[in-house]
């Protein structure tokens, strides 16, 4: 069967910010949410890499394990969703993601947080909504899995960086290119999400 | 980039992944699109200020009131005295209307953004080997064994083009060397980084070319085959032995040699450039010697190999080809008396009418004022400008004022003006930064997502761009606009003679049609949109590589993607296009070419000689025609002059010419027939017999190392006007003040000032501009796109870690930032990196709206105010003209900093 | 070769005057011999072995952002599900079950003397009034604090997702305002009864006697008795920090870290599962431990012989101040 991964090939990413608009724009994210990112690290400096992050939808997710209404889950394509109405905007799973995805409104004054949003793969909501439906839009953004879809940030990676798709599928095509080019740091954060290394 | 429509409104964006060029792939820019047209920032209906409030009026009464102010100026001070500023983000129509509406209106004042964009490589390249643009293609860079990048940052400036580069980088274990004053993304990705001091390019390529000539590692045979004027180079890279390259750029010689040896040695290399370059005093200066460094090593004409120059914008290529530019009419025509008359033909239009319509017949023929120089033209004296009277009136479409150096004096350059006219989809910094009360009119326009049209990328490559939904809120797209201009001026129907407006809608096609129709110059002459949309519906096609489609195909067979020019011929010969130039590998028929000549044939040239122990002057006559190099599958086995009918006559293929093509070539010219060339003959036949019989249209040339009619004939090193570095003034000063482009550059008397005055000791940090991947040009557009703008929020400066603790500056803290003119300072917040060197500064240059530190934003109209504002990099840039081509030089200048 | 190329650059980078300072990075080469960009790239594993979170740059002010990779949410996780389900459960249920064996040995603790119908007032209204405030937020917090720690064990499966998320809901905003009520509960008792509550040297005796746990014997006490002081410095304390820690928690991110998040929220969960093990001894002994213990701040007066068995010096000295301020009446 197969599982969704994310997989970033920090020998491509440069940064361009496009997989972060493509998901605003699919997804209709607003202002001050910010489902996927992109981290720099040794910025300016010999070896700088850029990798872009966002729910990486984890084996034995612990946003799961820790969210006292066990409104988070993953499906069985291994894409961990969450249901909204059941959310309390506890802030508990962001302690617990080893990625910083999830991400709250804010609803009041001070740090107040409404319900949890994150990135859901591109395959709608974990709620009650019709797949696909204008109702599951507006609360999660667009379900392009149930179109067969992959996420549209990593369709439209510049660099062909970030990989979507079948967790054994996207691990060979990254060590594909590792074989050819001869150099690869490792996919980032892979052996957090899912326990397994893909190095070189 | 597929979008997704529901009643009329964006609902989404699809990748295409057909595309040969991005395989569906954007920036982050590209995949938020969609909100350059739902933006709520736009600007929903034209308006003028009126004693300081922007008051609401119609269409109608603007055109009337803009009509009649332009015309009444026109009156008084002639033509020459409005300017037509048009833009990089015109569709190829649209930018080819802009043009011949200032033709019609009667002046050569006629620019874009390519001014302070490549007008140095246009120049430079195009004055070296023929055409002025990209050799080959950024999927080509997929063939490259070396990939040197000097002078650009294309992972943020155009991150598509990395996917070719990373993935041609991988699959070819290729060299990727970046040089730099940035470590930038793209550095970080090199192979080997390089940081050099800004302004120093014409001294580190002649210290590669020194040790290239000391260690024989130059292409003997292609120098001897196809290039004019290598012993003048090896002469001036004598003078650039290691200790001198490194006194002036700071690099050692280990390092230079190194980087020769892979360019030289790892072939095929491609020397990829943009901004990085061309934005100096030297720039014209700077793309020749890149060229040099290309030609030495024998790495022009092939895949893998070339020139990738990067072009920016959606159709800055395109708006360059088609004439936005004060030295020439569309296509590289020039202003000469031929030129005018060729493009007459193709309008339909009298002469004589035409040359009524210009103050005078030398007027017509000089080239206009830089876009980069509008506000002097403004500002001087009248007697210190070459046209009847100071610019008085700015007509621009899509054009920010931001992006052009010494903003504190265009400011008052707009005070200053009659009239301004801005067409933009958004208010732009025009209407913000002056104390003007009157006299500003803005017409809100559409996108390009709004009308089609058709867009030449970087490669040359054509692609026709459908409508994605009506202009929103009274936008009107820039056909229309330039038609009820053409309306008021009562030349719109000689103007649109053989172009289909319906009911003021104006057909953009038709306006193609006629590009082909006089396009033959640069092979803009077969890309129909009958050719160019089927290109676009059959996209999956074409190979990724090579970008060529299966010869078999019944709609595409044969052709590379988007007919990259020059494609010869008429639409009905089907020429493939040229995916890289003057390669000789393949027939001219099938993409390959030659070397132009353009030049003549031969250069004659006195030269001191010893002979019997004595010195004496020779008189040589250099070939420039090419030596024993000829395209795949020529008649001619050698190098040969551009064709005209005599040509063809002396060869006897005249009778291959149809009855009809020379009924056409007599009408050019009834009385010199024979002179008709490949350029202005309007049937294509030329061009169709010389290409049937193997042979390049425009001949097989040399390629000139040495240009003479260059200021500087071969480049020359020259400090910054701004120069850090005022010990080496005196060694490498820049060139006297000249009268160039109708008004004054007095960039010697200032460097002079510049040294005397101690400035670089007031001033102590270099401060260099640049690209930011989110946003893009003078950032209006951007800014107010609520996906991008979030992901820059405030303007900043870049300032190494050293400079910043010796300053008491924080990582995020605000700084002043002040200019060695005009008082100038600007108030920014800080980025403590390491990206930057010790002692250089570097900004991005898309921020406008605040000034002087005050925040302009009530100034907007409501609710019209981009949704990030900061202060301009330009605020601060300083003088600075390249005499070529009249580039400014934002890349190289001083500023001091301290933490506010 | 290379290695001199990037001395050269080192001595350079002295000599040249402000212009670029010269970290050129030198072309490295893999094992393979072609050139490798990954040469100086240091991978996420020694990073991590370097620091426990991978952070870098980012331009979105959104400082928390800028972690990268934090493996310790799994450290938080595990926590949170086992260490702190386990030791909690053991905590409150073994503090239960104490309390259940004291009372079926021991019993409540009877007036020896029995009721002698005279009252005497031990707290005032105002003292009785912080007491509930800090009480009744204190019961508050700690049902709904157990109910998003133990609720999706216990509560939810009996009442349904849906139910159990409107009510964790609640749960979520009474926790967050009712914490207010109890932070100035607690800091209105460690004022008002910080005087009595110091140590006294009576305490000695009162231990050395055994407290109040034998029988026969009644141990000599000021107000407080040394078990009732050890329940007021410990609340002090444990009010401390749960608020302190509360507070982090109620304003995530204003000017803390992922890290001090977590931090926080352990420190929090582990000292309210103590707190709540500590005041249900308390409760114990004020209600069914000891007779006549809860009218003290039932109605705020005692039984004269309950003062006279449990806080006799207390006793003297009020009585000694009341006959004093009757012999000198008020002018």
């Amino acid at each position: 069967m197969s599982r969704m991964k994310f997989l970033c090939d920090a020998e491509r990413c440069i940064d361009c910010n496009a997989c972060v608009t493509a998901c605003k724009n699919e997804n209709e994210v607003p202002w001050g949410i910010n489902r996927r990112r992109v981290v720099t690290i040794n910025d300016g400096k010999p070896g700088e890499r850029s990798v872009s992050m966002a729910c990486m939808h984890c084996t034995d997710p612990p946003c799961a394990a820790v969210c006292p209404v066990q409104c988070i889950y993953p499906t069985e394509d291994g894409v961990v969703l969450h249901n909204k109405d059941l959310c309390i905007g506890c802030g508990y799973c962001f302690y617990a993601c080893p990625f910083g995805a999830p991400q709250y409104p804010q609803v009041g004054n001070f740090g107040t947080r409404g319900k949890m949003d994150k990135c859901t793969y591109c395959a709608g909501g974990g709620g009650t909504e019709e797949p696909g439906s204008a109702a599951e839009y507006a609360k999660y953004g667009s379900n392009r899995f149930a179109e067969g879809k992959l996420p549209l940030c990593a369709e439209m990676c510049s660099t062909k960086s970030l990989l979507a798709g079948d967790g054994d599928i996207i691990a060979q095509l990254y060590g594909e290119r590792v074989r050819t080019r001869g150099y690869g740091s490792g996919a980032w954060g892979w052996e957090t999400a899912y326990h397994e290394d893909t190095k070189p | 980039m597929i979008a997704k429509v529901s009643n009329g409104v964006w609902i989404g964006q699809e990748p295409d992944y057909d595309s040969p060029i991005n395989r569906g792939s954007h920036c982050c820019k590209g995949a938020a699109v969609r909100d350059d047209v739902l933006s709520q920032r736009r600007l929903r209906y034209p308006v003028k200020l009126v004693d300081g409030q922007w008051t609401r009026i119609s269409w109608q009464t603007a055109i009337s009131e803009i009509g009649d102010k332009l015309l009444d100026i026109r009156e008084r001070s002639g033509p020459d005295s409005v300017y037509w500023l048009g833009s990089a983000k015109f569709t190829n129509e649209a930018a080819y209307l802009n043009r011949k509406l200032a033709a019609f209106w009667g002046t050569n004042n006629s620019d874009h953004q390519a001014r302070i964009c490549h007008s140095t490589t246009v120049t430079g390249v195009a004055n070296t080997w023929g055409y002025g643009a990209m050799t080959n293609s950024y999927n080509d860079i997929r063939n490259s064994k070396t990939i040197l990048v000097m002078g650009g940052n294309p992972a943020e400036a155009h991150p598509v083009s990395l996917q070719h580069i990373l993935e041609g980088k991988e699959l070819n274990r290729a060299n990727m060397i970046v040089v730099d004053p940035r470590m930038t993304r793209t550095a970080a990705h090199a192979t080997e980084y390089v940081r050099v001091r800004p302004g120093t390019h014409i001294p580190t390529i002649y210290g590669m070319l020194w040790h290239i000539f000391q260690n024989g590692w130059e292409d003997s045979e292609f120098l001897a085959q196809r290039v004019h004027g290598v012993d003048e180079i090896r002469e001036e890279a004598k003078k650039w032995p290691p200790k001198e390259v490194e006194r002036v750029t700071g690099l050692p010689e280990a390092q230079v040699k190194h980087i020769a040896e892979l360019f030289a040695k790892q072939k095929p290399a491609t020397l990829i450039w943009a901004m990085g370059q061309t934005q100096f005093t030297t720039g014209t200066a700077n793309v020749r010697a890149s060229c040099l460094l290309l030609l030495a090593t024998g790495n022009v004409g092939q895949p893998g190999a070339g020139a990738n120059i990067f072009r920016g914008h959606t159709n800055v290529q395109g708006a360059t080809d088609l004439g936005l530019d004060v030295t020439s009419l569309p296509l590289y025509y020039g202003l000469s008396d031929e030129a005018w008359r060729h493009w007459c033909r193709v309008w339909d239009v009298d002469y004589e009418w035409m040359t009524s319509r210009f103050p005078s017949k030398t007027l017509m023929e000089t080239p206009g004022i830089p876009s980069t120089r509008w506000f002097d033209a403004t500002l001087l004296p009248k007697d210190q400008i070459d046209q009847p009277s100071p610019v008085q009136a700015m007509f621009i479409m899509g054009h920010g004022v931001n992006t052009i150096t010494r903003m504190p004096e265009a400011i008052r350059g707009i005070e200053k003006l009659e009239l301004l006219v801005v067409c933009d989809p958004y208010p732009t910094a025009w209407s913000v930064l002056s104390k003007r009360k009157n006299g500003i009119y803005l017409l809100p326009t559409c996108t390009s997502f709004e009308m089609e049209g058709s867009r030449t990328a970087s490669n040359r490559s054509l692609q026709w761009g459908e409508k994605i939904v009506d202009p929103v809120f009274e936008s009107k797209n820039d056909y229309d606009i330039m038609y009820m201009l053409a309306v008021k001026f009562g030349f719109a129907d000689l103007m649109f003679k053989n172009i289909k407006v319906e009911t003021g809608s104006v057909s953009a096609e038709d306006i193609l049609r006629e590009i082909n129709r006089g396009g033959w110059s640069t092979g803009y002459c077969g890309q129909s949109p009958e050719r160019l949309k089927a290109h676009m519906k059959n996209q999956a096609k074409f190979d990724l590589v090579t970008m060529r489609a299966p010869k078999d195909d019944p709609e595409v067979g044969g052709d590379y993607y988007g007919l990259p020019w020059p494609c010869w011929g008429t639409p009905e010969f089907k020429h493939p296009g040229t995916p890289i130039l003057y390669n000789t590998n393949l027939p001219v028929k099938e993409g390959g070419g030659t070397f132009r000549a353009r030049f003549g044939v031969e250069r004659i040239v006195k030269r001191k000689v010893l002979e019997n122990g004595q010195e004496v002057e020779r008189e040589d006559h250099d070939n420039l025609l090419a030596e024993g190099s000829y395209s795949a599958g020529s008649e001619i086995k050698d190098g040969y002059p551009e064709f005209t009918l005599g040509v063809l006559k002396k060869l006897g293929w005249d009778k291959d010419l149809t009855p009809h093509e020379l009924q056409a070539i007599l009408r050019v010219s009834p009385t010199r027939p024979d002179s008709v060339s490949w350029a202005t003959d309007l049937s294509g036949g030329i061009q169709r017999v010389a290409i049937e019989h193997g042979c390049s249209p425009y001949g097989n040339a040399k390629a000139r190392m040495m240009a003479w009619n260059l200021p500087d004939p071969i480049p020359v090193h020259r400090e910054p006007i701004y120069t850090p570095r005022p010990d080496l003034v005196a060694d490498y000063p820049t060139l006297p003040d000249a009268k160039q482009f109708r008004v004054p550059n007095i960039g010697f008397s200032v460097q002079r000032a510049v040294v005397d005055r101690g400035i670089s000791m007031q001033f102590p940090l270099i401060l260099s501009s640049g690209r930011l991947v989110e946003y893009e040009g003078g950032g209006e557009e951007t800014r107010s796109n609520k996906w991008l703008a979030e992901l820059k929020q405030h303007m900043f400066v870049e300032i190494n870690t050293v400079d910043a603790a010796e300053r008491g500056i924080k990582d995020g803290g605000w700084v002043w930032v002040t200019g060695p003119e005009s008082g100038s300072r600007a108030k920014m917040k800080a980025l403590v990196t390491e990206r930057v060197g010790k002692g250089v500064a570097w900004m991005p240059y898309h921020f406008a709206g605040w000034f002087e530190g005050a925040d302009l934003r009530a100034k907007y109209p409501s609710g019209s105010d981009p949704i990030v504002l900061g202060e301009s990099v330009n605020a601060l840039t300083t003088y600075g003209y390249d005499p070529a081509t009249g580039m400014q030089e934002p890349k190289a200048t001083l500023c001091q900093i301290k933490a506010a | 070769m290379f290695v001199l190329v990037r001395n050269s650059l080192v001595i350079f980078a002295l000599l040249v005057l402000g212009v670029g300072e010269a970290p050129s990075l030198a072309q490295k080469l893999g094992t393979d011999g072609a050139p490798n960009p990954d040469a100086s790239v240091v991978n996420q594993r020694t990073l991590l072995e370097q620091a426990p979170r991978i952070e870098g740059r980012i331009d979105i002010p959104d400082v928390k952002a800028s972690v990268l990779i934090q493996p310790a949410g799994r450290t938080w996780d595990y926590f949170h599900e086992v260490l702190l389900h386990w030791g909690g459960a053991i905590m409150l249920l073994g503090t239960l079950a104490m309390l259940i064996v004291a009372y079926l040995v021991v019993g409540p603790l009877r007036i020896s003397a029995g009721r002698s119908g005279q009252k005497i007032i031990r707290f005032i209204a105002f003292e009785r009034f912080s007491h509930w405030l800090t009480a009744t937020s204190f019961v508050v917090l700690a049902l709904t604090g157990l109910n998003i720690t133990f609720g999706k064990i216990l509560l939810l499966p009996i009442v349904g997702p849906e139910t159990f998320s409107e009510i964790s809901q609640i749960a979520k905003y009474l926790h967050n305002f009712v914490s207010f009520a109890f932070m100035t509960g607690v800091a209105l008792i460690a004022v008002i009864f910080f005087r009595h509550n110091l140590p006294q040297r009576v305490d000695l005796e009162w231990i050395r006697q055994g407290g109040g746990f034998i029988k026969s014997k009644h141990a000599p006490a000021g107000r407080f008795n040394p078990g009732e002081k050890m329940v007021y410095w410990l609340s002090v304390a444990a009010g401390l920090f749960i608020s302190a820690s509360g507070l982090v928690l109620l304003f995530p991110f204003y000017g803390t870290t992922i890290a001090d998040m977590q931090i926080a929220h352990v420190v929090h969960a582990v000292i309210a599962m103590l707190f709540v093990a500590l005041i249900l001894a308390h409760i114990y002994i004020g209600t069914i431990g000891m007779e006549g213990a809860f009218e003290a701040m039932g109605t705020g007066k005692v039984d004269l012989n309950w003062a006279r068995e449990h806080h006799d010096r207390w006793l003297a000295e009020s009585l000694e101040d009341e006959r004093h301020s009757a012999a000198t009446p008020a002018e």
